[in-house]
């Protein structure tokens, strides 16, 4: 016992030694990523390939991970960042913490004004629903009809989750805070219940503890895979309707002399391979047109980001309305 | 690593006579040095705090007396003093029936007991609302039952329920340690003076583990104050997710109710030492065997709460991950998305094992020149050294982990460790040092200081008398304090998934990608692996190093 306790001490200090030595000659390029490693690793690896660059990633939540790039300031090893969701990106952008991307790559694809982040895949909001409970002609075309009596007590919602916050951010941005506070209000009113996160109210919605709530469509996407007996189904709000908002993965370059082996990153998973991978194997929606999809994604959604760039000061306001409708955020 | 009997056979009474002259020696400046530096390694996250809050000091009186902070910091406090008694008392009982009656299968549950501190506490709060929840996986072997739906697992009751399950091992493990070294002649004699077993263990019993079992306590109660996993899951504020649902947009809210956080766990642990009693024990006699209880009758009532505690915190979630894993076996084509290369697995088991039991011994190593210093000598400086140990392990992980790169960022002669395994190593250290520290206490206080003056006498140095004399007999509380850090690490995230070397994978953060992707049959495979090396790991530090506990 004592002998491996010390061996791998030994081991731990070697190790230091090894890293702090370690010669930096070859192309190389440090990602931190908030957008699972499961989920994106596959195509980062083809990456490493496909060029030779020497790829090493740090996965963790796509918050923490912008906290930690802030705290790390100039000496952040990182030269790219990949969000899960705009939010991240927009507070590293409002503190000058991102490089611009070059023109011809903001063309592709939908990013912000500043033009220092962009769109790389989308996953669309949707309300998953209980095919039990819920009959196909009672389901909803727009998210104002969720106020409606006959929803009273039935649906579910994730206020301190970021990809419901990042909706409502847009909701707000498309109809004014009025309206969206109203709306939230009237959730509240309607007996909302109130889940931690995505995949909690889609287990909910598949036990039948709620019969329907508002979620990304990837979740229940997921389940169907592991429990393809699960009575749990997307369905989708009309196009335009603030339901159907698309919360996309962002990505943006850390300004770390780097740019260069970082703007092939970007440029790559902005390509067909990378986006064709997007759509079939994590049933994303791409943001390059005419990818085919072989799951039901067939329609690419228009992303529409606003006035998303603000979003830094923004989302602090979300949070306000959110606390205002009764919510204890 | 036995403890060496022939030493310890003594009579009780004589020995505390050594230890009231010891106590009035003269504190070693090397001793006090060492703590000093120890101390100033755990005040880091205090530090950071303090640092990042400076810039708003303005607003930092508003936020400190608005709502914002007081509704939260009632809740939290509410929560913790909950769980906590209830907790505590629980781990009582089990250490009480596993150590103390010849309850069956006694060494089966002296390795299962401490084992729900291991799971990272969304795995807890996924798996229990999956089984209790109403549609849940129990609900088809209840409702035959007449029991038709379960309430909703949320909210305050959940919190409590889920919390109270998972932190009773912080007062089973030491509690069950002292069980089995405290001498039984005095119960004994209770008992032949004709008083019950209630009566003996109310009179001479409980006096003599109290000051375990506050150790214990207050532990629990940091850990709820800590925690994000379960009261997120649950929609239950407290300060912490507060802190966490604010970091991004109101970081200047964020880090101000973390500053609160701190002060309140600072002052929490002083309290704590202010009220407290002289700890005045009597001393351990490992040559006589505590004695076990007959249960007779009382046998299924012994197992059955066993059955249920455990049940909740431990068998519920591994029925509901063998649930998951089976799912995706049987719908093979894609429920196993990564395990089916099962070298996906090999590195992160290598890196827990290494790393847990790493973070064990050197907390305890680093802990114990406190421990000295704060049982056997008298300084000004004991009281904030003491607290500020002890009461980082309240603060959110995220916090620590933040506080140790902002460390290796901007002070000189740390940046060639940022990224780097010691460093990783430290964030553990400084987060659960609270854990060994109790325990290394209690050890220090069951010391044999007879023993040590003898061996002094007989001229042996001052090493020589701590590793061939007194480690030996501090060794189950140790071991005790060592395992808790242990199981910690082993769950640990976000100084794992920040301050790492970059690639640098453990169980913990397999599980939680695993379960962001919503790769259910995976993470219930990991887990179910973090789960048996856990039993393991128990049994080879824990439970070896303490020959009663087998």
């Amino acid at each position: 016992m004592k002998k491996y306790i010390c061996s791998f001490l030994g081991i731990v200090i070697l190790s230091t030694l090894f890293i702090a030595c370690d010669n930096t000659d070859e192309e190389s390029l440090v990602i931190y990523s908030g957008r699972s490693q499961y989920l994106i690793n596959p195509i980062l690896d083809a990456f490493a390939e496909s060029t030779g660059i020497d790829v090493q990633v740090r996965y963790g939540g796509s918050v923490d991970l912008a906290l930690l790039i802030e705290e790390e300031g100039e000496k952040s090893p990182a030269d790219v960042y990949i969000s899960k969701s705009p939010g991240p990106v927009a507070y590293l952008a409002e503190r000058g913490l991102l490089s611009d991307l070059p023109e011809d790559v903001l063309e592709i694809s939908p990013g912000s004004d500043a033009g220092n982040w962009v769109a790389v895949s989308g996953r669309q909001r949707v309300l998953v629903y209980n095919r039990e409970n819920v009959t196909e002609s009672e389901l909803p075309e727009s998210i104002f009809e969720l106020t409606e009596d006959k929803w009273k007590g039935r649906l579910a919602i994730a206020p301190r989750n970021g990809s419901f916050q990042d909706f409502f951010t847009l909701f707000r941005l498309q109809h004014g805070d009025d309206i969206a506070l109203d709306w939230l209000e009237q959730m509240v009113a309607n007996d909302v219940k109130v889940y931690a996160n995505n995949n909690s109210i889609v287990q909910a919605t598949a036990r039948g503890e709620v019969d329907g709530g508002l979620v990304n469509h990837y979740y229940n996407a997921r389940l169907k895979v592991e429990n393809p007996d699960t009575p749990s189904e997307n369905h989708r709000f009309v196009d335009g309707d603030s339901g159907s908002v698309t919360i996309a993965t962002v990505a943006g370059i850390i300004p770390s002399g780097n740019e260069k082996n970082a703007e092939k990153l970007i440029r790559f998973l902005l390509d067909t391979a990378a986006q064709q991978y997007f759509t079939d194997r994590t049933y994303e929606y791409p943001v390059l047109a005419g990818i085919e999809s072989k799951h039901d994604l067939s329609k690419p959604p228009t992303i529409d980001f606003g006035d998303f760039n603000i979003l830094g000061s923004g989302l602090e306001r979300t949070l306000e309305l959110i606390r205002e409708a009764g919510f204890d955020i | 690593m036995r403890q060496d009997s022939i030493f310890s056979r003594s009579d009780s009474e004589e020995k505390n006579s050594f230890s009231a002259l010891e106590v009035k020696e003269k504190t070693p400046v090397l001793l006090l040095l060492v703590s000093i530096v120890v101390a100033l390694l755990f005040a880091v996250p205090f530090f950071y705090l303090a640092v990042r809050n400076i810039v708003n000091i303005n607003d930092l009186a508003n936020i400190f007396f608005s709502k914002l902070t007081f509704y939260p910091l009632m809740k939290t406090l509410y929560l913790a003093c909950t769980v906590s008694i209830v907790a505590s008392f629980i781990g009582v009982v089990l250490a009480w029936i596993t150590i103390r009656t010849d309850v069956y299968w006694g060494s089966f549950w002296r390795i299962v007991c401490p084992l729900p501190l291991v799971f990272p506490s969304f795995v807890v709060g996924t798996t229990l609302i999956s089984a209790y929840s109403p549609g849940g996986f129990f609900e088809f072997i209840f409702l035959p039952l007449g029991i038709e739906q379960f309430h909703r697992l949320d909210g305050y009751i959940g919190s409590f329920l889920v919390l109270t399950f998972i932190t009773f091992p912080y007062v089973y493990l030491p509690v069950a340690a002292r069980f089995s070294t405290l001498p039984s002649s005095t119960e004994e004699a209770s008992r032949l003076l004709g008083y019950n077993s209630l009566a003996t263990f109310k009179r001479v019993t409980l006096p003599q583990i109290f000051p375990t079992i506050r150790a214990g306590t207050l532990l629990i109660f940091l850990y709820v104050v800590s925690d994000f996993g379960v009261v997120q899951l649950m929609g239950y504020s407290t300060l912490t997710t507060r802190i966490f649902n604010t970091r991004l947009a109101d970081t200047e809210l964020s880090l101000a109710l973390g500053l609160v956080l701190g002060i309140v766990a600072l002052l929490i642990v002083l309290g704590e030492r202010f009220f407290s009693k002289e700890l005045n024990l009597v001393n351990d006699n490992p040559a006589i065997r505590p004695i076990k209880l007959k249960l007779g009758r009382w046998q299924p009532i012994a197992l059955l709460t066993l059955l249920i505690t455990l049940g909740a915190g431990l068998f519920s979630p591994i029925i509901i991950l063998f649930w998951w894993a089976y799912r995706g076996f049987v719908n093979q084509t894609a429920g196993f998305a990564t395990t089916s290369d099962l070298m996906t697995l090999a590195l992160p088991t290598v890196n827990t094992v290494g790393m847990s039991v790493s973070a064990a011994l050197a907390t305890v190593l680093l802990v114990l020149p406190i421990a000295f210093l704060v049982t056997r000598f008298r300084s000004v400086l004991i009281t904030p050294i003491n607290a500020i140990i002890v009461s980082g392990f309240a603060l959110p992980g995220l916090v620590v982990a933040l506080s140790i790169v902002f460390l290796s960022i901007n002070v000189t002669g740390f940046y060639f460790l940022y990224q780097t395994l010691p460093i990783l190593l430290l964030a553990y250290i400084i987060h659960f040092g609270a854990q060994a520290y109790r325990t290394a206490q209690v050890g220090v206080l069951n010391l044999d200081n007879r023993l040590s003056e003898v061996a002094r006498t007989l001229g042996t140095g001052r090493l020589l008398l701590l590793i061939k004399i007194e480690l030996p007999q501090m060794l189950p509380a140790l071991a005790a304090g060592g395992g808790l850090v242990m199981l910690s690490t082993m769950k640990e995230l976000p100084a794992t998934l920040l301050a790492s070397p970059i690639g640098f994978k453990t169980l913990a953060t397999h599980i939680w990608a695993l379960n962001e992707a919503g790769f259910l049959a995976d993470a219930g495979v990991a887990s179910l692996l973090l789960v048996i090396l856990s039993a393991v790991l128990t049994w080879l530090v824990v439970i070896r190093n303490s020959t009663h506990l087998r």
